[in-house]
């Protein structure tokens, strides 16, 4: 595990079993719809404390890797381990009981059910529900608006004040790990800035992170390292150690000429 | 018109309305949550029915009305579930989901009643009622079995909406119908709720048969007419609202009653289908209903 490499990191590790210090571990991901195919092979790790950026053009896979990791859509080949335990074969439902959870792209939730209600629910898992008083605590000291806003319905919601929400939901489900998909799609500066906060506190206790997002100035200020996703495959990744070098951001952003 | 009259339509009214929602809410039910219109309800509510009949009445095994429920709502529970695996749950995401279900369910009906029709045959039948005798209502005599489906109705309906919004099996149910996807990323096992639906819906429709299956005679056809009914009434309630039903099931029983007695009831079916489609075009949502489900 050297610098970053300039060749995509593909299935070159031989050793199939997950080091134990990592917390997800996808090897050679394969999913798409109907006929084609979204994702060609994905390879990333995330540490058990660390906080990883995804990032890439739309369309080239990002929502349909997380969705695939969660289940929400059938991997067609590959591998998923969470925590040390093969994963890719288990329903969604037990995934998020392990505490793998995927908070999704502009998740707009139950309609007619009133925040509070939709919080409480959350805490479905015997895990989750364990915690539940406590979460929920925590969720409305971190999104004082929602504690405002209660009673209210789901639908009734503005854009940043459904992200707090979803998040919340990621939250009371009692996550080991956070997926989150594009928290701040179509957030003003200053709600992206909440946001990050946040997030950023939630990530402080420790929960691994794997952040999917289009606002580069966003994600470099969340996470240690990046994986640029370029036509369903890992094309690059970026900075593990020692934060994000913005030059190499650029590289990405503009391309090299070698990963085309 | 005299108060007697008055009375009479109320009564009788209430009586419908009570029936046509304890039927409804479980069609809406199903509907709200796994997006489909089960045309094997009606089926549901007649097998319930005969299996009452079978386990309470001396022609059959005899061992009382209280064992005639408990067994008619265990196997009712049973159907459901493997209805829903059966005709149901095979076509869950492809894209004419509706369509191939509205067919598949109309199917499990069918075979349901020719069913019924091989096992019990054709002579009517009938359930010996909860409470025997008469009772009278402001001015009208009716059975006290009728009496009894006046006040249960209600009682039923409020435990359905307290299960629906208090307990975390309820609210789970209508997070399913609301978003399926968000509600597998919480943990939710949605195959399951949607079990507990079906057989909910299933216990609902045979507690109907339960109930009037001392008032009128048992045929295979016995769930009909009443499925035709709440059919109507969710989609005159408003797709995808409980509330909604349970408010259109009391109009279209006071309706009914009303017309029954002005025009007689062989034009009243007829009637009561046009109303639906001048509301309809007026209010496309239904009464209370939302644009989408």
């Amino acid at each position: 595990m050297t610098a970053p490499d300039t060749a995509p990191p593909a299935a070159a590790d031989t050793a199939p079993d997950t080091a134990p210090d990592i917390a997800l571990d996808v090897r050679d991901l394969r999913a798409g719809y109907d006929a084609s195919d979204v994702l060609e092979g994905i390879c990333l790790q995330v540490a058990r404390d660390e906080r990883v950026g995804l990032f890439g053009p739309n369309g080239h896979g990002k929502s349909t890797l997380l969705n695939t990791i969660s289940r929400v859509i059938r991997p067609r080949a590959g591998r998923v381990a969470f925590m040390g335990e093969e994963i890719g074969q288990l329903p969604a439902q037990t995934i998020v009981a392990r505490g793998l959870v995927h908070v999704p792209q502009a998740n707009r939730l139950f309609p007619d059910m009133q925040i509070l209600e939709t919080l409480e629910l959350s805490a479905y898992t015997p895990r989750a529900r364990a915690a539940k008083d406590e979460t929920l605590d925590r969720v409305l000291q971190l999104f004082p608006r929602l504690a405002e806003r209660r009673r209210q319905a789901c639908k009734t919601l503005s854009g940043g004040e459904r992200q707090m929400l979803s998040i919340g939901v990621g939250l009371m489900s009692a996550p080991r790990m956070l997926m989150l998909d594009e928290p701040t799609l179509g957030l003003s500066p200053k709600l992206k800035d909440e946001l990050a906060e946040a997030i950023a506190a939630i990530s402080a206790t420790g929960i691994p992170l794997l952040l999917v997002e289009q606002d580069i100035a966003f994600t470099l200020s969340l996470v240690d390292r990046m994986y640029l996703i370029d036509h369903g495959a890992i094309s690059r990744e970026v900075g593990r150690s020692g934060g994000v070098d913005h030059q190499e951001i650029m590289e990405m952003y503009f391309g090299t000429g070698e990963g085309a | 018109m005299s108060l007697d009259v008055i009375s009479a339509i109320l009564v009788s009214g209430l009586v419908l309305g009570s029936v046509y929602a304890l039927m409804a809410s479980g069609l809406s039910l199903v509907w709200t949550t796994l997006g489909i219109f089960n045309f094997a309800h009606g089926a549901f509510m007649t097998v319930g029915a005969y299996i009452a009949w079978t386990a309470s009445d001396q022609a059959g095994l005899g061992y009382g009305l209280a064992a005639g429920i408990a067994l008619s709502v265990a196997v009712m529970i049973g159907l459901g579930i493997v209805l829903e695996r059966v005709v149901v749950r095979p076509f869950y995401g492809q894209r004419d989901f509706l369509l191939i279900t509205v067919m598949s369910t109309l199917a499990a009906m069918i075979v349901l009643q020719k069913g019924t029709q091989m096992i019990w045959g054709a002579r009517l039948k009938q359930l010996a009622p909860i409470v025997p005798g008469k009772a009278t209502l402001w001015r009208t005599t009716i059975s006290a079995q009728e009496t009894l489906i006046i006040v249960l109705a209600p009682i039923v309906l409020i435990a359905l909406q307290l299960f629906l919004s208090r307990t975390r099996t309820g609210r789970g149910i209508r997070a399913v119908g609301q978003n399926p996807d968000a509600a597998r990323l919480i943990g939710i096992d949605v195959s399951r709720l949607f079990y507990v639906t079906f057989a909910l819906s299933a216990v609902l429709a045979a507690l109907t048969g339960i109930l009037l299956g001392s008032v009128r005679l048992l045929t295979p056809q016995f769930g009909d007419d009443p499925l035709v009914k709440a059919l109507i009434i969710v989609i005159f309630g408003g797709l995808g609202s409980l509330n909604g039903t349970i408010v259109a099931a009391y109009a279209m029983g006071l309706v009914e009653a009303a017309l029954t007695y002005a025009i007689g009831i062989y034009w009243t079916p007829s009637l009561i289908f046009l109303l639906l489609i001048l509301v309809l075009l007026v209010r496309p949502q239904g009464l209370l209903g939302k644009v989408t489900r």
